[in-house]
């Protein structure tokens, strides 16, 4: 350690702590107690109107749920498969794993433009192909069941290269000795990968699953800038009720409290994801013992 | 280990799938930024060879989007948001990072646990008072208001201080021993070995910033400070029917990021992998 006067490391640290403080600290703490806390007064009445007079918040609830529960997995899986894909020794693999992370260095306004063209209703590239194979046009985007999976696969498109570079890097983390002393038992490709793999990565796994589930249920730029929410109400997720309470119908607490809803959620299924893995990794150990 | 050659056609196979589907959308939007709106219609259905290669190949669109549509202040707006938010937010968290990394302090431990937790809150979560906070600020359509709010970050200060971790004392006391001020020191001395996590941090930042819409689109409502993703965005709106444009528009807004990851993407994998795998 370097010896110093005894301000200088204060004064060092002085400037980022100050705007951490302003713009991640107390934006926390105010977002937190925007919805409680109004005219200097601690009150329950947001959120009672929130919970039981409120139709298009559950609406919206059940919007942000029927997203999340397939679009999380979705995401995992494809890019745990991206990235056991890409971790084979080929020649050119590497031009690959490029192009699979090529859409998520584009920003989410510039993907969403292209999808939003991609699966337009009207001269849509992709009913262009439906119709060369003699399917007829879809609405998409337009189509109150289909919007909401027209995202789903938007962000798959832009996310899986994202998520795959952590489960890469875990991957490569791992000894491959130890495959080769399970291909001599007779493991199962499918065997390997629950039983090996995935529990020597579990930090990666959590880390994605945790990261994974914050991104998507905080998702605004699709609805932002394709749907609106629409068409009628099937893609208003929580976070984009958030903003439009905030900035379209003027109501700052509502717009907290939603927020503290999405954060508490979060919280609760990144709990639950610890749980299961922890619960996993130690059955594991339980079973190794068992058969010696 | 050992692979058949069937076994290695299937894993091809599919990687090239994969990669169309990939791809397909960018290389799609390029093809059709050269083309007018009427040409991407024709041959969107049945779809052709022509669907992806053009007839007639155009820069007009490109003109147009930056003679008619204005794209030309936008992306100077933004790229000196990117160049001042990468200069100033190297400069405070490496700072702070050096007295992380090399000094004893009271209260360190606990002051750089709580920075670590701030860069696990979620940006859109809290976008909505930091709004409220930078309006009272007076800094509402400035670009201090865009740049300031992302400039500490505690993600960039935890890459800085694990580089400098790993810096050797002796290196540092034998400068101290020669009278070397800690200004010398950070900046004659560490800061020319942390090329790679300047490289690094540099390039999550500038394409953060290029890429961020969330943010300028609360802060920079006035058409003069308006930045690259939100002008897109209006263009959307206001010219919605206008494809050939708009994927000119794209294609301008989408080729500066691009071309800094592609031949940087093995500094960004270090730099997003890090916090995972380390931390």
């Amino acid at each position: 350690m370097l010896r110093v006067k005894k301000p200088v490391p204060y004064l060092m640290i002085s400037v980022a702590c100050i705007l951490l403080l302003v713009f991640r600290v107390i934006p926390l703490c105010s977002s937190l107690l925007g919805s409680i806390y109004i005219n200097g007064a601690f009150t329950w009445d947001t959120f009672d109107k929130l919970f039981f007079h409120d139709a298009i918040f559950w609406k919206s609830m059940g919007v942000t749920l029927r997203l999340n529960v397939v679009l999380i997995p979705v995401q995992l899986v494809v890019s745990l498969a991206l990235a056991l894909l890409v971790n084979h020794e080929l020649k050119g693999v590497g031009a690959f794993r490029t192009m699979f992370m090529t859409p998520f260095s584009i920003s989410g306004v510039v993907n969403c433009l292209i999808w939003g063209m991609l699966l337009a209703k009207n001269n849509g590239v992709v009913n262009g192909l439906l119709n060369s194979f003699g399917l007829p046009s879809q609405g998409f985007w337009s189509d109150k069941n289909q919007a909401i999976w027209c995202i789903v696969a938007e962000s798959t498109w832009a996310g899986t290269g994202y998520w795959m570079i952590f489960f890469l890097s875990g991957l490569k983390g791992i000894d491959s000795s130890i495959y080769e002393s399970a291909a001599l038992d007779g493991c199962t490709p499918f065997r390997r990968l629950v039983s090996i793999t995935l529990p020597l990565m579990k930090r990666t796994v959590l880390f994605v699953m945790v990261a994974n589930t914050t991104a998507n249920l905080l998702m605004f730029t699709p609805m932002k800038t394709i749907t609106n929410g629409g068409p009628m109400g099937s893609t208003n997720t929580l976070m984009y009720e958030a903003y439009k309470s905030s900035f379209q119908f003027n109501k700052p607490a509502r717009s907290s409290a939603i927020v503290t809803v999405l954060l508490v959620m979060i919280a609760l299924v990144c709990a639950l994801q610890f749980f299961l893995m922890r619960d996993r990794d130690e059955a594991r150990v339980k079973k190794g013992g068992a058969a010696k | 280990m050992k692979r058949s050659g069937a076994k290695t056609a299937v894993l091809y196979a599919l990687l090239v799938l994969i990669a169309m589907v990939m791809v397909f959308p960018l290389i799609y939007s390029f093809s059709s930024s050269l083309r007018t709106n009427e040409e991407i219609f024709r041959y969107i259905s049945p779809v052709s060879v022509h669907t992806i290669i053009p007839v007639h190949a155009t820069f007009e669109n490109y003109v147009r989007v930056f003679r008619d549509y204005g794209f030309l202040q936008p992306i100077w707006n933004t790229l000196a948001v990117c160049f001042l938010s990468v200069g100033f937010g190297c400069l405070i968290n490496s700072v702070a990072a050096m007295a992380f990394a090399m000094m004893d302090f009271k209260g360190k431990k606990l002051i750089y646990s709580v920075i670590l937790i701030t860069f696990m809150i979620p940006f859109e979560s809290i976008s909505l008072p930091m709004y409220r906070i930078t309006y009272h600020l007076h800094l509402l359509n400035t670009f201090t208001g865009i740049i300031l709010p992302g400039l500490a970050s505690g993600m960039v200060l935890f890459l800085f201080v694990q580089f400098f971790k790993d810096i050797p004392k002796e290196i540092l006391e034998a400068a101290i021993v020669d009278g070397a001020s800690l200004r010398h020191l950070f900046f004659k001395i560490i800061l020319p070995m942390s090329g790679a996590v300047l490289v690094t941090s540099a390039l999550m930042q500038f394409i953060g910033q290029w890429n961020s819409y969330l943010w300028p689109l609360l802060v920079a409502q006035s058409k003069s400070l308006r930045l690259i993703q939100t002008r897109l965005t209006d263009f959307n709106t206001e010219e919605g029917t206008e494809w050939a444009a708009k994927y000119a528009a794209i294609m301008v807004s989408a080729i500066i990021p691009l071309s800094l990851f592609l031949p940087l993407q093995k500094y960004y994998i270090a730099g997003v992998t890090s916090g995972s795998v380390k931390g």
